[in-house]
């Protein structure tokens, strides 16, 4: 078995089209507006945040309701860490993911039993929890949260870098880990999780190690939103509308693809930034969209695409050797099988 | 000792009102085994529209009822023909997403007509209590809704043993291939089923509008409730339902007694983790 990170005929092609987008994406701030580079950046923090529910429900099977835990863990540890320890930030972001992971390993003991809905709702009481906890906790600023004082004066173009790489990570991650051991037992557990399971597939072992991914990196992307927000608070940082929208990035893009999220993401942000003087009109047709594209089109814009026309930009999709065409009918003959 | 008597008063009446919430829910995920994300913001629709039938006709919340459980029925109804039932043979995901997105969409209609002003159900009743003695005192609406809910979860007790229809709706739940060559026509079965269960959501609704304030955005506390009974109760169990509400009321409200009214909501939250944790298959299940 061979796996190349690029899929299809063209591979040097698309991998300097790869380049050539990431190279301009880093060259935003050098020419982009102070909107411009606020709206890249919140694509960029929105395609990590689909990623990260996508490895939970696209792949591994948990529709998870709660991914807003990590959010506001993160946007907390960044705020405490800054404010009562001098923390530097980008460290506070790290050990903000580290808490976040601790946090989903206690979760996962807990959780991880559970199958569907009952998953789906655990992981969102949980959440629900969180705001009543950190709104009547005064070390946190109880109801009215914290500002993150350390953020005063940075340069969104500084966010935004950050927000850049940790798109990318998660990216890479995603289509790294799916070509991986774990990746080929996750779809070994979602296409059927008893046979898997026989076969030598830890489940809880593999969904553990997607739930540990998953809140890391979350997390950070919600330091790096409280770092461009500057202010945290229980209500927004725990409240379901996180979830929410990385739930219609990934339908909307397409579930259980690696660039459905991508698309997902630059749709979402586009909708929301342009809706957003008509007030709640940009929830109510995102929603819309998000059940249209379910009953017709349920595998998302860049999955039915795919199905089409067989066409993957990025590929999570183990490949046989290109090469390897089967020895000869000549060859087995004369070997005397 | 007279506060607790009160709490417990307190605590007992909401499980009634409780039991109305989750009923719908534990129907539909008995029958149609689905979860819906959206029955609390149907729950609240239920509430404005009575705002409005109430504020443009002048009368009762009570009466408006009349009007409210068709619509609603009808709603249901159609969601379940025109959307759920397309998406139920490939799985538990796409169901919950199209909820979900259901849930979204109502909240943010309600927002974008009512805004996000506090809105309530007025009626003559709503500020009436019974004495008992100096310190306890049970406030009239309460009762009624703790009556309404029983009544609500007694009816659909006898419609389910009783009528043909209840029967074909529970045998299609059972087996829907064997339901089919017996004779029912399972069609409109999982809509009919939506239907009943928007409609007690809009019941608990009204009721829920007399008692306390309610938002664009107050569908995910009622659904919270609507979990724990369904979880306590056990999923998809008519009766139990009943003895889920009363615990589950007894619960919060005991919380807030002991430990402030802060602890009320993180009670609920509390008891509704340790259930799915702990006994995920309801109290009352074998």
């Amino acid at each position: 078995m061979k796996t190349n990170l690029l899929s299809g005929r063209s591979t040097i092609l698309k991998f300097i089209a790869l380049i050539i987008v990431i190279v301009a994406l880093f060259s935003v701030p050098s020419w982009g507006s102070q909107y411009t580079v606020m709206f890249f950046m919140l694509v960029c923090m929105y395609i990590g945040l689909g990623q990260m529910w996508n490895l939970l429900a696209g792949y591994a099977g948990l529709v998870s309701l709660g991914q807003q835990i990590y959010i506001g863990i993160g946007g907390y540890a960044l705020a405490v860490l800054s404010n009562y320890y001098g923390v530097p930030l980008f460290l506070g972001l790290i050990i903000g993911g580290l808490v976040a992971m601790l946090i989903s390993v206690g979760l996962s003991y807990l959780l991880l039993r559970m199958k569907g809905m009952y998953f789906a709702v655990a992981t969102w009481i949980t959440a629900e929890a969180l705001i009543v906890i950190f709104a009547g906790w005064n070390y946190v600023g109880s109801g009215n949260g914290m500002f993150i004082k350390a953020v005063r004066g940075m340069p969104t173009s500084t966010i935004y870098y950050y927000s850049l790489v940790v798109a990318i990570i998660t990216v890479i991650i995603v289509v790294f880990l799916l070509r991986s051991k774990l990746g080929l037992g996750l779809i070994a557990i979602r296409d059927n999780d008893s046979a898997a399971e026989t076969s030598g597939v830890n489940i809880f072992k593999t969904k553990l190690y997607c739930m540990m991914i998953s809140s890391f990196l979350t997390s950070v992307i919600g330091g790096l939103f409280y770092m461009s927000q500057v202010w945290v608070q229980p209500y927004a940082a725990f409240a379901i509308n996180w979830t929410i929208a990385g739930m219609f990035i990934v339908v909307i893009g397409g579930i259980g693809t690696v660039s459905g999220p991508i698309l997902g993401a630059i749709i979402y942000v586009f909708l929301n930034q342009y809706l957003s003087q008509f007030g709640g009109i940009s929830m109510i047709i995102l929603g819309i969209i998000a059940i249209l594209v379910i009953l017709f089109a349920s595998k998302g814009i860049l999955g039915t695409i795919q199905d089409k026309f067989g066409f993957e930009i990025l590929s999570a999709r183990r490949h046989s050797d290109r090469t390897f065409t089967g020895k000869p009918i000549e060859e087995l003959e004369g070997s005397n099988l | 000792m007279d506060a607790l008597i009160q709490s417990l008063i307190q605590g007992v009446l909401l499980g009634g009102l409780y039991a109305a919430i989750g009923i719908g829910m534990s129907l539909i995920f008995g029958i149609v085994k689905l979860t819906n994300l959206a029955h609390g913001d149907f729950l609240v629709l239920g509430s404005y529209i009575s705002l409005v039938v109430t504020s443009t006709l002048g009368i009762s919340p009570f009466l408006s009822l009349i009007i409210v459980v068709p619509v609603m029925f009808c709603i249901g109804f159609v969601v379940q023909n025109t959307m759920l039932n397309k998406v139920l043979s490939k799985g538990a995901e796409p169901t919950l997403m199209i909820t979900f997105g259901l849930s979204i969409v109502i909240q943010n209609l309600l927002l974008y007509f009512f805004t996000a002003d506090a809105r309530n159900l007025h009626s003559s009743i709503t500020l009436k209590s019974i004495t008992i003695s100096d310190g306890i005192r049970i406030p009239v609406i309460y009762l009624i809704s703790c009556v309404v809910g029983v009544v609500v979860i007694l009816i659909l007790g006898a419609y389910f043993k009783k009528t043909y229809q209840g029967k074909a709706i529970m045998a299609a739940a059972d087996d829907l291939e064997v339901a089919q060559l017996m004779g029912v026509n399972i069609k409109n079965i999982y809509g009919l089923a939506m239907g009943i269960s928007i409609a007690t959501a809009a019941i608990a609704g009204v009721m829920v509008g007399m008692i306390y304030n309610f938002y664009p955005t107050s569908g995910s506390s009622y659904l919270v409730i609507a979990f724990a009974v369904v979880v306590i109760g056990g999923m998809g169990s008519t009766y139990g339902t009943l003895v889920a509400g009363l615990l589950f009321g007894l619960a919060q409200v005991l919380g807030a007694h002991f430990f402030g009214a802060q602890a009320q909501l993180l009670t609920g939250y509390i008891v509704l983790l340790v259930m799915l944790i702990f006994r995920p298959q309801g109290l009352f299940s074998k």
